[in-house]
């Protein structure tokens, strides 16, 4: 019985995410590129919003490499390969591990497992959809010139960027990590009183 | 290639001395005498570098720019005169902390460490010529900072405050990064010159700007003014401030508010200067807002840190106050500005360094409480906190007494030349300096005529305390008295951004 409603769900999710991808495709006449994109985009936030609404933790990690990855198909679909795989394995295949790692290893066996801060969920909700609108009102206000061909980032310009314009913040960045490591170590070093 | 890394020099330098503290610390383990003598050495390397690097690459009169990787970075009189307040603030901040952090058993050489590269972020910010560049650099000052917030990290206190700075600090990150990206967007480029030119063309143009543009200046603006605790964005400031260990906190309210006044200029006076005239509106209704909620909530603060956390609030509001005299057209809102912020970094730190060095025994809190009757049992601390707490109050001769009527002036000046807004703000301010007179005397009167609760002997304050102190008192009288020669700096430091 329970399979059945799995299945379910996971029928109704599944049409909730392909619906707006079908809608640029069909009735808006857009390209399959738009359709790609209306999709991963609907999957990306559809899995924030369980990100951030499911009560069970470890759910909520693994929702939150569902949004990771659907974000690096919309890298892969705007043209930046390179991004993209950055994207797969440092957010996904590191940090979302690490993540999960982390909860399993300092949760409590016994005891709830359940997020205790969502007290202003509706303010916060509220906040949020108006961000939103700002934020699409103002990118469909705006003309953004005409993109002819897809922006080069192949492995080539990426690394002439870095090591060209923005060497400087590269070299910045490297003493930034430097110093978040020091500090990092500091606070999770433990006391040899303690 | 070479000039590039000659005019970096000072940035170098300074992360060698942060990597060279991690080194000595690492030779000799848990010992203050070669950590102080390598931090504080090095820090007096690092100024005269800068000192030299300004007049090397810039020029002797500092008006001339220079420009280094292909405009990422930039050497002028600002940049100069910005890097030696953050030299100065953090040797302040490493001269006040040994007698503290050992009392309650916290190591000097990280806090050090950590500060000096805090130290290297500011002084990229001061220097930024690309948009990129300022956003590293501001995550690399205020980084180290959620580190210093936690320091103490056997005190919930501590932990809580770091917690509520890192987060809304990284919020703040955010909207300041989403905010580059729609600039990045609108106008194609990153460099600040770049934006700076677009947006002129924009302006000459003379059709309404593009409304990504508007975002994405907003959301700059919303994420600067979190980083400068204006209100309403001040939230994170009084609970990071009393948390934190004390000196600690006497850096938090100048270094990174200094930083993020840096990143202003560069920003709002350096790439958005077209737009001067729209944004003049918003920092004088931050300014109000930030000057009178400062002020009317010190007046209830029992507790000596948080009512300076209130306060350090107040004093963002007077330095907007210079910041909108120079939208308005008035270069002497800038000087205003910078001066305050030199004058203001000086008598906070000695405010702070007064409450770090009562704090010497490990378990002594900052309430008003603790001050009563220090006047009797340490005279030299308690005339020396006063004189620092006049200065903050605004009376002359004091540094701060002159800081503010700079700034004020200029404000009145731009009232009289058809700015009325900037006009009130000036009369706003006055109030409410007047204001803040009242809980700043309160601590005096609690030095010098309350009975103490409790007969606490006098405490011993380390050759390094006094010393800095002494210093401390007497930049705060100098600037007061003979501003004259700092007034060049700062006039060529205003005129390599505003002239």
């Amino acid at each position: 019985m329970r399979a059945w409603l799995y299945l379910i769900a996971a029928a109704v999710a599944g049409a909730i995410v392909t619906t707006p991808a079908l809608i640029v495709l069909i009735l808006l006449g857009g390209s399959f590129d738009d359709a790609l994109v209306a999709g991963l985009a609907t999957l990306m936030i559809a899995a924030g919003i369980a990100v951030v609404s499911m009560r069970d933790i470890i759910r909520c990690g693994l929702a939150m490499i569902v949004c990771f990855l659907s974000l690096a198909g919309l890298y892969v679909s705007l043209g930046a390969p390179m991004v993209a795989a950055a994207q797969v394995i440092v957010y996904i295949g590191a940090i979302s591990v690490l993540i999960l790692f982390a909860i399993m290893l300092t949760q409590e066996k016994v005891g709830s497992a359940r997020l205790t801060f969502q007290t202003q969920a509706a303010p916060a909700a509220i906040a949020a959809i108006v961000i939103a609108v700002l934020v699409s009102v103002a990118a469909f206000g705006t003309s953004w010139g005409e993109v002819s061909e897809h922006i080069r980032s192949a492995t080539v310009y990426v690394a002439h960027a870095l090591f060209q314009n923005y060497v400087l913040v590269l070299e910045a960045v490297g003493v930034l990590l430097l110093a978040a490591v020091i500090g990092g170590v500091f606070l999770a070093k433990r006391e040899k009183g303690a | 290639m070479p000039n590039d890394i000659l005019a970096l020099g000072p940035f170098i330098a300074a992360v060698s001395v942060a990597i060279a503290v991690l080194l000595v610390d690492i030779a000799v383990p848990g010992r203050r005498g070669p950590v102080l003598v390598v931090s504080l050495g090095g820090l007096a390397l690092v100024a005269a570098l800068t000192l030299t690097t300004g007049q090397a690459v810039a020029g002797g009169d500092g008006t001339l720019r220079v420009l280094a990787f292909g405009g990422a970075y930039v050497v002028d009189g600002l940049t100069t005169f910005l890097d030696l307040i953050f030299v100065g603030i953090v040797a302040f901040t490493i001269v006040f902390a040994p007698d503290y952090l050992e009392a309650r058993g916290l190591p000097l050489a990280e806090f050090a460490m950590v500060l000096l590269f805090a130290m290297t972020g500011a002084m990229l910010i001061s220097g930024a010529g690309d948009l990129l560049v300022l956003f590293v650099a501001l995550e690399l000052m205020v980084l180290p900072g959620y580190m210093l917030a936690g320091y103490h990290k056997s005190d919930g206190y501590s932990t809580e405050g770091a917690i509520k700075y890192f987060l809304l600090g990284s919020f703040s990150s955010a909207i300041f990064l989403f905010g580059l990206a729609f600039t990045w967007g609108a106008t194609g480029t990153t460099s600040i010159e770049g934006v700076s030119g677009a947006l002129a063309a924009a302006v000459a143009g003379g059709g309404a700007l593009a409304p990504a543009l508007v975002l994405g200046l907003g959301f700059l603006t919303t994420g600067v003014a979190f980083k400068i605790a204006a209100v309403p964005f001040h939230y994170w400031t009084p609970d990071a401030y009393q948390g934190s260990p004390t000196p600690v906190t006497g850096y938090l309210s100048v270094g990174p508010k200094v930083g993020a006044f840096a990143l202003i200029l560069r920003l709002f006076v350096d790439a958005l200067g077209p737009l001067r005239v729209d944004w003049l509106q918003v920092v004088i209704i931050l300014a109000v807002f930030t000057m009178t909620l400062g002020n009317l909530v010190a007046l209830t603060q029992s507790n000596v840190k948080r009512m300076l956390a209130y306060s350090s609030i107040a004093h963002t509001g007077y330095m907007l106050v210079g910041l909108a005299a120079f939208a308005a057209g008035r270069i002497e809102g800038l000087e205003g500005l910078l001066y305050y912020g030199a004058a203001y970094s000086v008598m906070n730190l000695g405010a702070f360094a007064v409450v770090a060095a009562i704090q010497r025994r490990a378990g002594v809190t900052s309430g008003l409480d603790t001050f009563a009757g220090l006047g009797r049992r340490e005279p030299w601390l308690a005339i020396l906190m006063t004189l620092f707490l006049l200065s903050l109050t605004g009376i002359p001769p004091t540094a701060g007494f002159f800081a503010k009527a700079y700034v004020i002036l200029a404000a009145v000046q731009a009232g009289n030349a058809g700015y009325t807004a900037v006009g009130i703000l000036a009369v706003i301010a006055v109030i409410n300096a007047a204001a803040a007179a009242f809980y700043y005397l309160r601590v005096v009167v609690y030095m010098f005529m309350r009975e103490p609760r409790s007969e606490d002997a006098a405490m011993a304050h380390g050759r390094l305390m006094w010393g800095g102190l002494v210093v401390a008192s007497v930049l705060t009288v100098v600037l007061g008295l003979i501003p004259g020669p700092f007034l060049d700096i700062v006039g060529r430091a205003a005129r390599a951004i505003g002239g």
